[in-house]
């Protein structure tokens, strides 16, 4: 630890200041994307006074570990329109610092893959273009009733404007083990979490170190969905953070009482598709990341596990998920890089990338195409998605109210705080808290 | 040259990479902490504003920010004793031989410091991990039950501290190896023609002897644990409920998690305050030593 502790004697100064110091070198900085328009094709000179030609080289930030799959999809692209896309990946882990640098620096992608957890992080920093109906109208396939309602147009507007549009779609479904279940005497899955509670308690009975379900302690949209379940949200009319209501604590009592019944493991490091896989916790409400990391780990699991719509009480709605796609404002393509937003929401396209990477579209017409609903798993996912919302978008959904939620919960469950008290505390934390 | 100007020429490079790193940002940061600098304003300065002390009075009204400190401080009194007397006790028992074993026991013993964070919290990570942990299989064998390491708010300080100490032992040990064997022969022959015994010679000669070693050694930990930052981010991230958040961890969560980068200058300023006075306060009590 010596050897390092020298050179960080001056990190927690050094961290935010360096930071710091990017911001103020921006103001001077190179307007961006000059090095790119050094390497546009002649024909993009004439393009500032007759906008037909739209030109590249277009920068697209791609979320994950390897562009090679996205750099398929798009070669059609690339060889019909003569617009060359470089695709980078980015890490999950990354995208904020490279986001933070990006503003800083003024030096962008042109476009980029924006998980909706990030959205309003993004948008607030001035960052995206705005793309609003005027800017999209040459583009049909980016028209929002295209869109699942959730995502589309206005669903994720912030501050009342506009700045991406849907790609990519992500939800939540109860994961159940057929066999386990039967076997338990319960022949049908959960159709209420009053059901599931039950029947969770019945599955952890079976012995010691069994259990009946599990709750991720990270997992801030699961209480917003049982909220949801019970007919409320967790925002009022007027667009402000609120729960201060009936259903978020009913919310509460079922989150609570699941840890109360001793039908969910209380270690934080429970590995949810091993506990799958093996049987201790046999239902699980997870996303269809989940179903991929079962069919990898026990492909001869296959048949004794199912997947099906959320429970219900006054309704059944999921987290809407996923990732839009948005447009680097200062970059200097901005008509590619439209252009290209309109070939990935082509329902052609949308059904590809399906095929290539497993992620559901975003475009009605490609959730109901045959090579889609063909998988009996993605037909369940495609009804979740036709009720299905999107967290509100605060301004910092994951480090300020999401974190507030799971801490009031996680401080009742873990350490046995005062179920009042915790929501009163996540009442007065969260005050002020707006998605506008 | 003049030979007047040769001093200043020979600490001018020196100078400027220490004003250039060590001070500049230490300034940057105190400013930083005056306005209410987010992700926004780093992309329009126009849209960073002034709040003077706003942000350290949010600070010290923070619980997330007291828990912190209290962590840190629960790291502090834990990690660093353990880390001089662990590695001190290596370094002793590895001096008494100079054989191959010995120097491959050395070897050994700096292992870990030279592993990478990811790579040992993936390691220690499966060590500890509730069901399928080989710490716990090993307990379930003494009729133990599973004992939650990283999930339990009580312990998880705790088993995070531990890998510290085991992954700052390793350097340390060599620094006090160097120091013992720095040590005349003289001495300890003059001690063994005394009579005195090994324990009566390490106590009240070798012990001495290496006193700057342990000095230097307790300054750098202590610094080092005041910034208590890696295991905490890479094992827990912090949880659960913040109760292994450290002070460097919850400025990371603010400043590049939450961009709010006035209000974690503000916390890195205070953070820096605090090293700077705790390791004044070493120093002093330093100077105040014998020289032999």
């Amino acid at each position: 630890m010596a050897n390092t502790s020298l050179r960080r004697a001056l990190l927690p100064a050094g961290i935010v200041a360096s930071l710091a110091l990017a911001a103020c070198s921006s103001g001077g900085a190179a307007a961006p994307g000059t090095s790119d328009a050094a390497e546009q094709p002649s024909t993009s000179t004439s393009a500032s006074s007759e906008p037909a030609a739209p030109a590249g080289p277009l920068t697209v930030w791609v979320m994950g570990d390897s562009s090679a799959k996205f750099d398929e999809l798009v070669a059609p692209f690339v060889s019909d329109t003569g617009i060359e896309v470089n695709t980078v990946a980015i890490p999950w882990d990354s995208i904020d610092q490279k986001v933070t640098t990006a503003v800083a620096s003024g030096e962008g992608p042109d476009v980029l893959q924006i998980g909706l957890s990030k959205l309003r992080t993004f948008a607030d920093t001035g960052a995206l273009l705005p793309l609003d109906e005027a800017a999209l109208a040459d583009y049909p396939n980016l028209a929002a009733a295209n869109f699942l309602d959730g995502v589309a147009g206005d669903a994720t507007a912030v501050g009342g404007q506009v700045v991406s549009v849907p790609w990519i779609a992500d939800t939540r479904v109860l994961f159940y083990r057929s066999d386990i279940l039967s076997e338990a005497g319960i022949a049908q899955p959960p159709a209420t979490w009053e059901e599931l509670r039950a029947d969770a308690k019945v599955l952890a009975a079976r012995g010691d170190g069994q259990y009946g379900s599990y709750i991720p302690q990270w997992d801030s949209p699961l209480p917003v969905q049982m909220t949801w379940a019970f007919g409320g949200d967790i925002v009022d009319a007027d667009g402000n953070v609120d729960f201060d209501t009936p259903a978020f604590r009913q919310a509460v009592d079922l989150y609570t009482g699941l840890y109360a019944d001793g039908s969910v493991p209380t270690n934080s490091d429970f590995d949810q598709t091993q506990g799958f896989v093996s049987g201790i916790a046999p239902m699980l409400v997870s996303g269809p990341y989940l179903a991929a990391a079962i069919k990898d780990a026990a492909p001869d699991l296959d048949g004794k596990w199912s997947v099906t719509t959320l429970p219900k009480e006054t309704n059944g709605t999921a987290l809407l998920a996923g990732s839009n796609l948005g447009v680097w404002a200062k970059s200097t393509h901005q008509d590619a890089a439209l252009q290209l937003l309109d070939y990935l929401s082509q329902p052609a396209t949308q059904v590809t990338w399906f095929g290539l990477n497993g992620d559901l579209p975003t475009v009605k017409a490609a959730l109901e195409d045959p090579k889609v609903t063909a998988d009996p798993l993605v037909a369940v996912y495609a009804a979740q998605l036709a009720d299905s919302k999107i967290l509100p978008l605060v301004p910092n959904w994951d480090g300020e109210t999401g974190k507030a939620l799971l801490d009031a919960l996680n401080s009742v469950v873990l350490t046995g705080a005062d179920k009042d008290a915790a929501i009163a505390t996540l009442i007065s934390a969260t005050a002020g808290q707006s998605v506008n | 040259m003049r030979p007047r100007a040769t001093p200043y020429v020979l600490v001018g490079p020196a100078t400027v990479l220490l004003l250039t790193f060590g001070v500049l940002p230490i300034l940057v940061a105190a400013g930083v902490s005056l306005t209410d600098m987010d992700a926004a304003g780093l992309g329009d300065p126009s849209r960073v504003g002034g709040v003077g002390a706003a942000n350290y009075a949010e600070l010290l009204a923070d619980p997330a920010f007291w828990q912190a400190m209290r962590n840190t401080a629960f790291y502090v009194a834990l990690g660093v004793p353990s880390v001089v007397v662990v590695s001190l006790a290596i370094a002793l028992l590895l001096n008494q031989s100079r054989s191959r074993f010995f120097r491959v026991l050395r070897s050994f013993y700096f292992l870990p410091a030279i592993t990478g964070i990811v790579a040992i919290a993936l390691v220690w990570g499966y060590l500890y991990n509730t069901q399928f942990g080989l710490i716990n299989y090993l307990l379930s064998l003494v009729g133990v039950g599973p004992v939650q390491w990283l999930s339990s708010p009580g312990l998880v300080k705790v088993s995070v501290a531990l890998v510290a100490i085991w992954r700052g032992t390793g350097l340390n040990s060599v620094i006090f190896l160097a120091a013992l064997q720095g040590v005349p022969k003289e001495y300890l022959e003059a001690a063994a023609l005394d009579g005195a015994s090994g324990w009566r010679t390490t106590w009240s000669i070798v012990l001495p002897l290496v006193r700057f070693a342990i000095m230097f050694v307790t300054v750098t930990t202590v610094i080092a644990w005041l910034q208590f930052f890696d295991e905490a981010f890479v094992l827990t991230k912090g949880g659960p409920l913040g109760t292994s958040t450290s002070i460097s961890l919850f400025l990371f969560q603010q400043g590049f998690s939450g961009a709010r980068f006035g209000y974690a200058s503000a916390g890195s300023v205070v953070l820096f305050v605090v090293i700077a006075a705790v390791t004044l306060v070493q120093l002093r009590a330093r100077r105040a030593d014998v020289a032999y």
